[in-house]
């Protein structure tokens, strides 16, 4: 099981690929090749997202499982309780959020 | 629509409280070539632009600069959210204490209030378009001159993060202003206005 700052980093990793390949395919909508990367990272992002809401907590809303409000019980209020999930975890500004910043190491 | 995720594009993790340095950067959430005047920019432009292709680049580039408008908003939050009484009244920031606390407010580094003049939405693709074009350099200078005067290692990452987007996002919109050219009158791509003659443009 990957800790919470290595996937997050992981997460931002793919999601700002998918993010740069977008507004370059708009441009080149024809781009096989970009075309094929995009679609294996978007496969890959959506996999991550859904691997740290199970483990954590939801980052997009389509990841929201009331079910399984993670395995890591320090970012809630309600351990161990069936809740509104989408409120887990640390504001996206503060420091807590962003210690993915001093993961060293690339994808 | 919009949808939120609950991350940053790119990271901001700073420790040093530094209220200066705030007050410069906040020049990028509410000055005349900030993320918020960017991110409205090609917002309100994208509505009456004639190719389609065209009007999805600036809700891809409008959006993300909405992702930058809160990176910014997360570097001056993180720089002054220990702030003590006596560093607010550090000059540059002193004034702005008095007004806001430490809250988000939209401002430049002057001091002037953010304006919706900013916006620059003129209804006409080259003249929006060449606006896009020549406001993605406006910021990159800004972000060049930020990073020229700080020093601190921690804001200077999201600030080059940022920078760089400046350029990537200009490359696209020089691409969408030449595919624009392309769809139009190729000898004289002023003859009309595509955005309010319509007749004139190809299907």
């Amino acid at each position: 099981m990957a800790d919470r700052n290595t996937m997050l980093k992981q997460i931002n990793e793919t999601s700002f690929l998918l993010d740069d390949m977008k507004l370059y395919l708009d441009t080149h909508p024809l781009d096989e090749n970009a075309m094929e990367q995009f679609s294996d990272y978007q496969a890959k992002r959506k996999q991550l997202l859904k691997e740290y809401a199970e483990q954590f907590e939801p980052l997009a809303c389509d990841c929201i499982c009331l079910e399984s409000n993670g395995s890591d019980k320090t970012q809630t209020q309600y351990p161990n309780k069936r809740h509104w999930t989408w409120s887990d975890g640390p504001i996206p500004w503060d420091l807590e959020a962003n210690a993915c910043a001093a993961v060293k190491g690339g994808r | 629509m919009w949808t939120y995720e609950k991350r940053l594009q790119f990271p901001v993790h700073i420790t040093k409280t530094c209220p200066k340095t705030a007050s410069l950067i906040i020049s990028q959430f509410g000055g005349p070539d900030g993320e918020l005047a960017a991110s409205m920019r090609y917002l309100s432009q994208r509505y009456s632009m004639p190719f389609k292709e065209v009007g999805g680049l600036l809700t891809d580039i409008g959006t993300e600069e909405l992702a930058h408008l809160e990176m910014i908003c997360a570097i001056i939050f993180q720089l002054t959210k220990n702030l003590t009484a006596e560093q607010a009244k550090t000059a540059g920031f002193d004034a702005y204490y008095i007004d806001h606390t430490t809250a988000l407010w939209p401002t430049a580094a002057a001091g002037v209030p953010f304006n919706a003049c900013e916006f620059q939405s003129k209804g006409d693709a080259i003249t929006d378009l060449t606006e896009d074009l020549a406001a993605e350099q406006k910021a990159r200078t800004t972000y060049d001159n930020l990073i020229r005067v700080i020093d601190d290692p921690d804001v200077l990452a999201p600030l080059r993060f940022l920078r760089q987007r400046e350029v990537v996002h200009f490359q696209r919109f020089g691409e969408a202003l030449e595919k624009i050219k392309d769809d139009l009158d190729s000898k004289n791509y002023y003859y009309f206005n595509p955005e309010f003659d319509k007749q004139f443009v190809k299907a």
